[in-house]
């Protein structure tokens, strides 16, 4: 029996909220002017994915739900060293909450067909729930680990601890399962040049393209339409607000020698009913 | 019984230690209940959790459901889902509300539930309340209308200086899962009486496919960044992760102390993610935040306006941790925190 793997790794594009471009003086974001990014949590997933890979061998298949340029972060995972991209790209699909993303993307899982890990990021910078993976473990009847620090696969197995609140967990798990994967996990490796220049050779030999990315919507996945989209999301935004900005009260002690500002904000502290007295040892 | 348009709140503990976050959750319920002129309900699940039923009556229960049974001693995913989903399958209608704390322990299981029901759920709240809601999207008729009585789930959004209103009127229970911290607990009170339910879950062999080998808990008191009265937290403007032994030396004077970080300092493998503080760290409300080297992304702050103080050192005079922080000093972190200590030591010291 062979131990190869069959990973899946779940890739979102995000705005690149860290660039000036595309963020409003509010605040808020323009989706068509931002600049987009992978979603830094998913690196992680990814060099996960690439790790057990090179232990095991076995393929990894990245899937991406979105627009059409949601095929950059496909190419992105591809320069990393992912096998395939399936990029589920479908105007029905828009404004989908997270049980409908979940949805959809279990669907793709289902396709792709007898997977062993589906690693996903422990959340995203835009949507910011975590909860799109174990929505799509439930609907698998998969296991889950969420918050995954250290894996393993040994003997058929996953050997992995989470992060609890106050501690770690060392867990055992048949496959295939679910894996979020923490951010505390080992950083994404430095792309490999024998893979971006193969990556850049798609870019000009559509065949293989098509072949190692491909596209999907929700009838090639027999997904449901009622099931996704703004139809199938049981929430809504229903407002949107700035956070108040209380400012401006702030006691500034600048332009004076360290020590002394030091010295009238300690001052200032131990007279204006801090209590901070009580917690000094 | 009928169980029409209660609260339903998912109990929190760890080793039979009611986690801070219940105590939230329940306060936030109450207040949700009785808009609504109904009950709170709680869940707790666990083995041998003696006294932790009666400490959610006094906390604000009218009723307590309770599985309590040896295979649900460790928390995994499968087997608390199983019996959370067969209580709320036992009512005769689900709740109209069901609540989940944003930890480790929530935001693994309540989606899991959520997908089961095939239900909206808010994550990471802030503010939950209740509310009229008219929607008018035309993209799906069957969805028009004005609701009464909804769910209202406040949360940060996008990673942006914004606060959305997340709705779900069209199906119960409307879910949503609470930042730790955010909330202000319910007060004890000794002479409420309320109902509680022992239930009896079967499981099914597939609910331990995960087995748990080991737990390790943390011994450090100084991990509690909920619990802690005094935070001394450092950002990328440490510069490396020695930085954090100046922190660690300089949290030596205060009881009740913890380290904290952001996540650049975070992300930078200077510490570990457990200490992260702000919206995709912990949310905290010590008596005294000192922020050495954070700018005070919106982030940051969201994890931190709890504070009842909050001290800042940036070398930035322009840096936006000086909007809301209440005293601050520009200047070098690495002259301020030395002679900070020194001087807390000789004017506080006790
Ligand atoms: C969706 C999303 C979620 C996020 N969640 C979080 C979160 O939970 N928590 C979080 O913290 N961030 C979070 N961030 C990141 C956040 O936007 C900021 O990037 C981050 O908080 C910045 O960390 P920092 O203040 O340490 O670093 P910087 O912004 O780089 O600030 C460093 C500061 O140190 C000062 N400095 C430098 N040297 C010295 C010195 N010697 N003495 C004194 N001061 C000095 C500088 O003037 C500067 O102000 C999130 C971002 C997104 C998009
Ligand atoms: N549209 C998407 N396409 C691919 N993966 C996604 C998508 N949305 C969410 N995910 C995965 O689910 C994780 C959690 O996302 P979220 O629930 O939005 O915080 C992400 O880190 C991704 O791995």
């Amino acid at each position: 029996m062979s131990d190869e793997l069959k990973i899946v790794v779940l890739i979102k594009q995000v705005p690149d909220t860290s660039s000036v471009a595309g963020v409003n003086p509010d605040g808020t974001v323009d989706r068509a002017r931002a600049k987009r990014m992978i979603n830094p949590f998913d690196k992680f997933a990814l060099q996960k994915a690439l790790e057990l890979r090179a232990e095991h061998g076995g393929v990894i298949i990245a899937i991406s739900m979105g627009p059409p340029p949601a095929i950059e972060v496909l190419f992105d995972a591809i320069e990393h060293g992912a096998d395939k991209g399936f990029l589920l790209s479908d105007k029905r699909l828009a404004a989908s909450d997270t049980l409908a993303t979940a949805y959809a993307l279990f669907k793709c899982i289902e396709y792709i067909k007898d997977v062993d890990i589906v690693f996903t990021g422990l959340q995203t910078t835009d949507g910011d729930t975590a909860q799109t993976g174990p929505q799509i473990a439930e609907r698998l009847n998969y296991p889950q680990i969420t918050y995954c620090e250290d894996l393993i696969v040994e003997n058929g197995k996953v050997k992995a601890s989470r992060i609890i609140d106050g501690g770690v967990q060392k867990l055992e798990a048949p496959m295939p399962i679910l894996v979020t994967v923490a951010n505390s996990a080992t950083r994404l490796e430095h792309k490999q040049f024998a893979n971006v220049y193969r990556s850049k050779e798609l870019l000009r030999d559509e065949q293989a393209k098509k072949e190692r990315i491909q596209l999907l919507d929700l009838d090639k996945i027999n997904a449901d339409p009622k099931k996704v989209g703004l139809v199938g999301s049981p929430t809504v935004v229903g407002k949107t607000w700035k956070i108040g900005e209380k400012g401006g009260s702030c006691r500034l002690f600048k332009g004076a020698a360290v020590s002394k500002e030091v010295e009238t904000l300690v001052d200032c502290l131990s007279t204006e009913g801090r209590g901070i007295e009580e917690y000094v040892r | 019984m009928n169980n029409f348009e209660n609260v339903f709140v998912i109990a929190d503990q760890i080793q039979n230690d009611l986690r801070p976050v219940s105590m939230e959750l329940l306060g936030a319920a109450k207040e949700l209940a009785e808009k609504l002129g109904v009950k709170v309900q709680a869940l707790v699940m666990g083995h041998n959790l003696k006294d932790i039923p009666q400490i959610l009556i006094e906390r604000g229960a009218d009723e307590v459901y309770i599985v309590d049974q040896p295979e649900l001693k460790e928390y995994t995913t499968l087997t608390y889902r199983r019996a959370a989903i067969a209580v709320l399958n036992s009512f005769e209608k689900p709740p109209h509300i069901v609540l989940c704390g944003a930890t480790t322990l929530g935001r693994d299981l309540a989606p899991r539930i959520a997908a089961y029901f095939e239900t909206g759920l808010t994550a990471d709240c802030t503010e939950l309340d209740i509310g009229e809601y008219t929607h008018k999207g035309k993209a799906d008729p069957s969805k028009i209308g004005t609701f009464k009585n909804c769910l209202y789930a406040i949360r940060p959004s996008f990673g942006e200086s914004l606060k959305a209103r997340i709705l779900g009127p069209w199906k119960n229970p409307q879910m949503a899962t609470a930042r730790a911290g955010a909330m202000i607990p319910s007060r004890v009170n000794t002479k409420r009486s309320g109902e509680i339910i022992p239930m009896k879950v079967e499981f099914d062999k597939s609910d331990f496919r995960v087995k748990v080998i080991e737990t390790i808990r943390e011994v450090s008191k100084d991990l509690d960044l909920v619990k802690a009265k005094v935070i001394v937290s450092g950002g990328f403007g440490l510069g490396g992760e020695e930085g954090f032994n100046l922190l660690k030396d300089f949290s030596t004077i205060f009881n009740d102390s913890a380290i904290g970080a952001s996540r650049k300092a975070v992300d930078s493998g200077w510490i570990p993610y457990a200490h992260q503080v702000g919206q995709t760290g912990k949310t905290v409300r010590p008596v005294v935040y000192i922020a050495l080297g954070i700018s005070g992304a919106i982030q940051h702050r969201v994890g931190i306006s709890n504070s009842e103080t909050i001290i800042a050192v940036n070398k930035d005079e322009n840096a936006p941790i000086f909007q809301f922080a209440h005293y601050g000093i520009v200047g070098d972190l690495y002259e301020v925190v030395p002679l900070l200590k020194e001087q807390f030591k000789k004017v506080m010291g006790n």
